[in-house]
């Protein structure tokens, strides 16, 4: 196991914080003793061949999975046992591989289902509607456009998600998941199934993210995505971190270059 | 100022919509004036209620409740051994059977919460059944399959000096129930257009991306049995107070398919869907009367029907063509029906 000299000072201020994880389904050790620190305001990204265990490795972060050992510190809180909706609240947003929209019901709707927990008035205000209510409704109702426009979608609000192009149903679940206003944004192949001009506008939108001082986990076998967006790699193969690293130190370490392309022969 | 109807999460073309169904609530027993007419009309308001919140539970939260019928049957007996055994006030004990019918559905959820589809239809149809041979059972207290006799009306409401309302009176019984039916009605249009709903719906489409927005499935499984079934508590209140008897075979499962049925015909996760098979199924079973037990296939036809050619219910057929012919139909959360995943 290898770490750069820039890993240490980014420790400091790390938003999330995991030691030794592992996990294990029956004998396949699908995440082994994984240590990283995931710094605050960058994006960090995941990458690995095929089954090197990326998404098992997100789904212990977002709660979906729970760890058999190790440690998970976000933003200072114990993640220990924490489920995935514990997580959500806390600041912990994700996509997934597979897309999950709410898929009959409209894009607007999506997006202010993704609103719930920052709408807390006491329930009997809405049962018998308040102006607070009505306030909150519209200010969800404004907010939630905002997302769809910056995911593209603003023309869309009214059509019913599952009817959406595959590279909308990502972008609608990007904007569903950002609604939740995470700390810590997670996407999981975001890239997978879009067309050059769709993985085009994904990464500016990325980038704009960062530039908001976002924080972005992303898991994403498009190298050239990854090389573009991350600024920090973390490698990972057969469960195993590999590496981490800037793109340039990735792209130059011969253990990544072996694992993703195969050692030369002697 | 803002006007009320903003308040509302209510356009005024919804306000219309509420002072017509007043109206027409108002007027029905004016038209029907013999009493047979009438007590249909309050057994369909008490069905309204019950189909409101089955809804609920199936056509919003998404959990297939086959035992609804229990609910009330628990609201029932609560309430009116309450009253006949131990004296108490009817509207005391009715707050009572809305307590006891949401806290059985409330025991119901924790199922729910572990179940999943038909297996939870089939835990809530072993609940339903276990409720009905208590019920024919505890004999020292329901009186078993020999029911419970002369059952007051609700006490009269009186406002000193200006009106006494008497609810022996067939015409204020029918206020009564339609009052709470159209109540129970606003309740849960407001809870299913706020957070709550939202949620609710969230959890019905999917419960894993429901998490990842930091929703809870369990918590609001657990609010859709405990609303759902509190109504069909007091829904279980009124049928004892109007029928006069109780007897458990009021509450066997067969209610409870004859509710989802309600549901399912009129569209699940549209509460005026809920409210149009009720009425359909209340109203036109009477009109069959005729031709005997062959009504049941009737049911059992209709259901068959809908199922196979209208997923989305009558009020999925009336808003296709409300789309199609007034253009302006809105995607409300609920507007398209759930999966039947």
């Amino acid at each position: 196991m290898r770490e750069t000299a820039a890993g240490a000072e980014v420790a400091a201020e790390a938003l999330f914080s995991i030691r030794d994880i592992s996990k294990s389904f029956g004998g396949i050790h699908a995440v082994r003793s994984v240590s990283f620190d995931i710094p605050r305001s960058k994006v960090f990204a995941i990458i690995g061949p095929n089954g090197a265990g990326k998404s098992t490795l997100l789904n212990l972060l977002s709660g979906n999975y729970q760890p058999d050992t190790g440690t998970q510190i976000f933003d200072g809180v114990d993640l220990a046992g924490k489920p995935a909706y514990q997580r959500a609240r806390l600041g912990i947003a994700r996509t997934f591989q597979k897309i999950r929209l709410f898929k009959h019901l409209t894009v607007l709707d999506n997006v202010i289902a993704g609103f719930h927990i920052h709408r807390h008035l006491p329930a009997w205000e809405y049962v018998w509607p308040s102006r607070a209510a009505a306030l909150d409704r519209k200010r969800c109702h404004e907010e939630a456009r905002d997302l769809l426009s910056f995911v593209g979608l603003a023309d869309r609000a009214d059509t019913v998600a599952g009817s959406l192009a595959y590279g909308q149903q990502r972008m609608l679940e990007i904007a569903r998941a950002l609604a939740t206003k995470p700390k810590l944004f997670m996407l999981d192949e975001p890239a997978a199934g879009l067309n050059n001009a769709e993985a085009g506008f994904l990464l500016e939108r990325l980038d704009t993210l960062r530039k908001q001082q976002m924080t972005v986990v992303l898991v994403e076998h498009n190298m050239e995505l990854v090389m573009n967006v991350a600024d920090r790699i973390f490698v990972l193969e057969t469960g195993r971190q590999l590496f981490v690293g800037t793109p340039d130190e990735v792209q130059s370490d011969p253990a990544v270059i072996a694992a993703y392309l195969g050692e030369e022969l002697h | 100022m803002t006007s009320t109807s903003s308040r509302w999460a209510f356009g005024s073309a919804r306000w219309l919509w509420l002072l017509g169904c007043i109206a027409v609530i108002a007027v029905l027993p004016l038209i029907f004036q013999d009493s047979y007419w009438r007590g249909v009309m309050t057994i369909c308001a008490i069905n309204i209620m019950l189909a409101l919140g089955l809804d609920f539970i199936f056509g919003y939260a998404g959990q297939l409740s086959l035992g609804h019928s229990a609910f009330s049957g628990i609201g029932a007996y609560t309430s009116t051994v309450l009253v006949t055994a131990l004296g108490v006030n009817f509207w005391i004990a009715a707050l009572c059977g809305i307590g006891a019918g949401g806290l059985a559905g409330v025991l119901l959820s924790v199922f729910a919460v572990r179940l999943k589809g038909h297996y939870l239809a089939i835990a809530s149809l072993g609940f339903a059944v276990i409720t009905y041979q208590i019920l024919v059972n505890w004999i020292s207290v329901t009186q078993g399959p020999l029911g419970i006799y002369g059952i007051p009306s609700p006490p009269p409401l009186t406002i000193p000096g200006v009106v006494t309302i008497s609810f022996a009176d067939q015409q204020n019984f029918f206020y009564l129930v339609a009052g709470a039916a159209v109540l129970s009605y606003l309740m849960l249009y407001n809870l299913t257009r706020s957070p709550i709903g939202d949620a609710l719906i969230a959890v019905r489409e999917d419960e894993i991306s429901a998490a990842s927005l930091g929703i809870r499935g369990t918590k609001w499984k657990v609010v859709a049995f405990g609303i759902g079934c509190a109504i069909a508590g007091l829904a279980g209140c009124f049928y004892a107070s109007f029928i006069g008897t109780l007897v458990p075979d009021a509450f066997f499962i067969l209610e409870s398919f004859m509710l989802l049925a309600m549901v399912v015909i009129g569209g699940r996760g549209n509460l005026w869907g809920a409210v149009l098979g009720a009425v359909l199924l209340t109203v036109v079973p009477e009109l069959l009367r005729g031709i005997g037990d062959f009504r049941l296939i009737t049911y059992g036809l209709a259901l068959t029907l809908v199922a196979l050619f209208l997923p989305g219910g009558l009020s999925g057929v009336l808003i296709q063509f409300a789309r199609r012919f007034g253009g302006g139909a809105r995607g409300a959360l609920s507007a398209k029906g759930p999966s039947h995943a």
